[in-house]
């Protein structure tokens, strides 16, 4: 099969990327725009270590052929930093400590990102459904729960001061 | 990385084409969420994948007598559709529960159709609502009632040329009320030990005129139990029909030992989420929910 010619629009910046059809979206952030902070954990959409944004909705980069991205706006955890500053939901992961090894960290703040995008005030319930396709082996899930509250409350602060 | 070629048509008809001139060394992509997988572990290894994303998408419609659910449509579709859970609970409750919330995004209720797994979540509202399932190929059109559309584990009776445009949902009787349950190792991204969908529709009277239950994980394919089925039609919904209609549903399951459950288990667990399914649907009626 011959390359085919990847548009996307990567934290906001186009770009474009020679690459086989049936590479997956995790291969060409990580390997074709060296965007690391998006893991690969178990390559097969069970663990959620891969979960980005693309046209504003989580999705889990492993399942996602680079060609059926092509145009795709795509938001990963390099995405979330604004000029140097963390994105007020990774400042309360970190006031939270709402990660220990942090291998499901960049995954996680992603499918938070997502919900609060669509539902800025959300209950802990809510939470815990937005991160079920989220895995995390060192147990911080309350502590994540925690975070995205105050992140909510931070931003609702922020918007009323 | 897969080693496979891509084209998305931009036309029903180039699709068509596409899937008939590759005959068989073609697999239809959607949301990737079984397909990617499957290739990963090297089951499947197909020549070309077909994607129908950029084929106009009509997305969840209602004509006078259906709703229509597009080739497109995911399962967060579903669960946001106002129509669905207005009327049809019981497959946006089954939508909600399938994997977590970046498979729901991009998974398709006719991907998880194709993919025939006996544990398909939405299979089962599916089968109570008495879907049918629209198909295209060269050859022409088929209009395939749900319940005859699997053959086996991971087998549906689909061409290999042939390819799911719509799902139709017949428009329910009124004073029908339905529900699905769903019992799991964990809440979320898990595949169903057993699961249930139940639809009720009654009379003026309270007479059930339409009983139809389904079940998953328990047989080679979702199955509809019949024999609960024939107990409660024409009757009234009580404690003691409930009983045996939940106890009849066994005689459809033929469950299997796997990781997940011992087929004995299984059994035991068709009968409880039956009664469960029925007891919920007797609460509601009581509590006067019933749509009139």
């Amino acid at each position: 099969m011959s390359d085919i010619e990847l548009h996307l629009v990567v934290n906001g910046a186009p770009c474009t990327v020679q690459a086989e059809p049936c590479l997956t979206l995790l291969e060409i952030l990580r390997d074709k725009l060296g965007l690391t902070g998006t893991k690969e954990g178990c390559g097969a959409g069970d663990c959620g270590a891969c979960v980005v944004l693309m046209d504003g909705q989580a999705v889990n980069a492993c399942l996602v052929l680079a060609a059926q991205a092509q145009g795709a706006h795509i938001i990963t955890v390099e995405g979330l930093a604004q000029e140097g500053n963390l994105h007020p939901l990774q400042q309360a992961f970190v006031d939270k400590w709402a990660l220990q090894c942090g291998f499901c960290t960049p995954g996680m703040l992603m499918s938070c990102y997502a919900l609060l995008l669509g539902n800025p005030d959300p209950s802990p319930e809510e939470i815990r459904e937005a991160i079920a396709g989220n895995l995390c082996r060192c147990g911080t899930y309350q502590s994540v729960v925690e975070a995205v509250l105050s992140a909510a409350r931070s931003t609702r602060e922020a918007r009323h001061a | 990385m897969f080693h496979t070629d891509y084209v998305a048509p931009a036309s029903l008809e180039e699709l068509l084409t596409a899937l008939h001139y590759y005959a068989g060394e073609a697999k239809i992509i959607a949301g990737g969420t079984d397909l990617v997988p499957q290739m990963r572990l090297g089951r499947i290894n197909p020549r070309v994948l077909v994607d129908p994303k950029r084929l106009p998408s009509v997305g969840i419609s209602e004509t006078s007598s259906y709703i229509h659910l597009g080739a497109s449509v995911t399962h967060t579709q579903v669960v946001n559709s106002p129509l669905l859970q207005a009327e049809y609970p019981a497959l946006v409750d089954a939508c909600h529960q399938v994997g977590g919330p970046p498979i729901r995004n991009r998974g398709t209720l006719a991907g998880n159709l194709a993919n025939a797994s006996p544990a398909a979540d939405s299979a089962l509202p599916l089968l109570v609502y008495e879907a049918q399932v629209v198909t295209a190929s060269l050859a022409g059109e088929r209009v395939i009632p749900l319940a005859e559309f699997y053959i086996g584990p991971g087998q549906a009776c689909l061409a290999a040329d042939e390819f799911i445009c719509e799902l139709r949902l017949p428009k329910l009787p009124p004073r029908t009320l339905s529900i699905f349950l769903k019992l799991g190792n964990r809440k979320a991204m898990a595949i169903a030990v057993a699961s249930v969908a139940v639809r009720l529709s009654l009379d003026e009277l309270g007479r059930m005129t339409e009983a139809r239950i389904a079940l998953g994980s328990v047989a080679p394919t979702p199955v509809r139990a019949t024999q609960a089925e024939a107990i409660l039609q024409a009757n009234f919904l009580d404690g003691e029909v409930i009983s045996t209609a939940a106890e009849a549903a066994q005689q459809a399951a033929s469950p299997i030992s796997d990781l997940r459950a011992s087929a004995g288990y299984r059994s035991k667990m068709v009968t409880v989420l039956t009664r469960r399914a029925l007891q919920m649907v007797f609460s509601q009626l009581t509590a006067g929910e019933a749509h009139v």
